[in-house]
């Protein structure tokens, strides 16, 4: 994740709380999405950004989740999501995203 | 009451996933405020 975002994520969280900050990911590829996941909840992995070593342990769900999908518009979801939906592989990338969250999440939905 | 009400929603898509403003589109009615919106694009 570059370290702009990472700064902002990080500004985001102490500004609002973790407790009200959930973090919803886009990503097409499960790594990635994964990646992003361990970032936002146990620290950067790369240790290059601001969240190297800081956990911030912050909800995280990819929006094919049944908690963040069942939370969406159905109709603008038809119009401008369910398209990639049926093109990635969404068992992965949300099983990508679930193994962190359980990991390293400090809050749930 | 939904479960996103009253969040702030740190949305990060990407331009070959889903990208932000598709989220934010379907999630401008959960009764959550998006607090910080990016499109990572990968070339």
């Amino acid at each position: 994740m570059d370290l702009e975002n990472q700064q902002r994520i990080m500004d985001a969280a102490e500004k609002y709380g973790a407790e009200n900050v959930v973090v919803v990911l886009g990503s097409a590829d499960p790594e990635g999405a994964g990646l992003y996941a361990e970032t936002v909840t146990a620290g950067d992995p790369t240790f290059a950004g601001p969240l190297a070593g800081v956990s911030l342990g912050l909800p995280v769900y990819h929006v094919f989740e049944e908690d963040i999908k069942a939370e969406a518009d159905q109709g603008v979801w038809d119009e401008q999501i369910a398209m990639m939906e049926m093109v990635l592989d969404t068992a992965a990338l949300a099983g990508s995203v679930a193994e962190m969250r359980d990991q390293h999440s400090k809050i749930k939905l | 009451m939904g479960k996103l009400t009253g969040k702030k929603l740190i949305l990060l898509g990407e331009r070959d996933g889903v990208p932000s403003p598709a989220m934010e589109a379907c999630l401008a009615g959960s009764g959550a405020e998006v607090a910080f919106s990016a499109t990572q694009c990968f070339v």
